[in-house]
């Protein structure tokens, strides 16, 4: 996990200024997807649970480089540490509570109707590809749009005082929200002990 | 014989010497103590996921993870710290810095044994941080109010000399959503480690009174009455889990004991 974490650094740190357009495909980002695609297919086939885990892993921290090179490094250090770094180690831990059978084959066979599901809704989405923006263009409504996102970049620093605008939109224009899901994070502590029939967390 | 069998395969899915060691002894042992266990107890043995005797959790001591985990865990740590107080000025923020900090606690117990971390890290503080992340967030939140304001109305915070809204939002991040992830991280790993209870007949084995407090008194009566059985069964996990699992065990009821004393 802690090498996830130093990955992630070294992206934000070599993270490129941000050029207006990026129409092609670059050599990163296709390899970048393309180990993002076999490791979430070997998490889907593994036939050893273990294994599955730890391809899981490797599946997050392609993630979290892929959220660093879209430039959302927020996103990406929270896929590092909570998805590649906690979620694992969790994982591991409930794995070394249960027996570990010895298997021959390294994939899952194939289940027919689950792969035909999940290649209809990928189809389905590779339909709405057309209407998408490019990665970076600077029409997307998303970015251009006056009334949210550019208020918020340019109001930001003006009335909260801090230059990460996703911290600000956290903490103050959406604090009360924030306040919520830390009440619902500390809740889910709580309802592991119950369900666990614990008192005490340590 | 067949139970013990059942047990080293925990073990093997970690370290085949350690459970080679440890079948000798612990069939003997167990033999001996078995019929002594009380019926609540017997009963789970079965169970694949029941927690007493499985949660002898795999831990061989390793010569290259223990002082590299030595070496990377203050960097880690300062890191996570850095994530965290540098959140209004860089990507990161509370969120992420106390994951972080929790991964390092995950870290060391990985590298030094997941109960001698629990001893080390007392449940006093995984408690102190999740319950005062959440108190201090809504104190904060709750201040402005006070003063006749919104709830985390920043520029209302008696912050005297420095900016009440750049540094409400750093103290929230600091010292309300940094301390309740990583205390809630760190609880869910060591609740994790220990599985499920399935001691007694629900939550706490105590019965709630009339006015909603757990009744301390029946579960020292309990505890007082059957010290030989309990102990007995003690010993069994002891010389099954190997790594002072049963010490672990000691401290959370002495904890337990003394929480229920102050409530009271």
């Amino acid at each position: 996990m802690t090498a996830a974490i130093a990955l992630a650094v070294g992206s934000v740190a070599s993270t490129a200024p941000a050029s207006p357009v990026v129409a092609q495909v670059t050599a990163i980002e296709a390899s970048l997807l393309a180990f993002v695609v076999l490791t979430a297919l070997a998490t889907a086939l593994a036939r050893d649970v273990l294994a599955a885990v730890i391809v899981f892993g490797a599946y997050s921290l392609g993630m979290a480089a892929l959220y660093t090179f879209y430039r959302a490094p927020d996103v990406a250090l929270t896929e590092a540490a909570i998805s590649a770094g906690v979620t694992t180690v969790l994982l591991l831990l409930t794995l070394a509570k249960t027996t570990r059978i010895d298997h021959d084959a390294v994939f899952e066979s194939v289940n027919f109707p689950a792969a035909g599901a999940a290649g209809f809704l990928f189809a389905g989405l590779l339909l709405t590809m057309d209407d998408i923006p490019a990665i970076g263009s600077p029409d997307a409504p998303i970015w251009s749009n006056p009334d949210v996102t550019q208020w918020y970049l340019t109001e930001t620093y003006a009335q909260t005082h801090v230059e990460n605008t996703v911290m600000a939109v956290l903490a103050a224009f959406r604090g009360f929200d924030t306040f919520g899901e830390a009440v619902v994070v500390f809740a889910g502590g709580v309802a592991a002990l119950i369900v666990l029939h614990r008192e005490v967390f340590a | 014989m067949t139970d013990s069998d059942d047990d080293t395969d925990m073990t093997d899915t970690a370290t085949d010497s350690e459970a080679d060691a440890s079948t000798g002894e612990g069939a003997d042992e167990q033999d001996d103590a078995e019929p002594d266990l009380p019926s609540h107890r017997a009963a789970p043995r079965s169970g694949r996921l029941d927690s007493e005797e499985r949660q002898g959790t795999p831990y061989t001591e390793s010569q290259v993870i223990m002082p590299t985990v030595k070496v990377v865990a203050p960097f880690a740590f300062t890191y996570g710290l850095f994530i965290t107080f540098h959140g209004s000025g860089s990507p990161g923020g509370g969120f992420q810095g106390g994951a972080i900090m929790a991964a390092v606690v995950f870290m060391i117990a990985f590298a030094f044994g997941i109960e001698s971390t629990r001893d080390w890290l007392a449940n006093t503080v995984v408690v102190a941080l999740a319950v005062g992340g959440a108190l201090a967030f809504a104190g904060i939140g709750l201040v402005p109010v006070a003063l006749g304001g919104a709830f985390l109305q920043y520029d209302l915070l008696p912050i005297p000399v420095l900016d009440p809204v750049k540094y409400g939002m750093e103290a929230v991040e600091v010292v309300g959503i940094a301390p309740i992830v990583s205390g809630v991280l760190m609880g869910l790993f060591f609740l994790l480690a220990r599985g499920f209870n399935s001691d007694g007949d629900g939550f706490g084995n105590g019965s709630l009174d009339e006015d909603g407090s757990i009744d301390e008194q029946q579960r020292d009566e309990e505890s007082i009455d059957g010290p030989d059985a309990t102990d007995d069964a003690a010993v069994a996990d002891g010389g099954l889990v190997g790594d002072g699992g049963h010490a672990g065990d000691g401290a959370v009821d002495t904890e337990t004991a003394s929480a229920g004393g102050d409530r009271r």
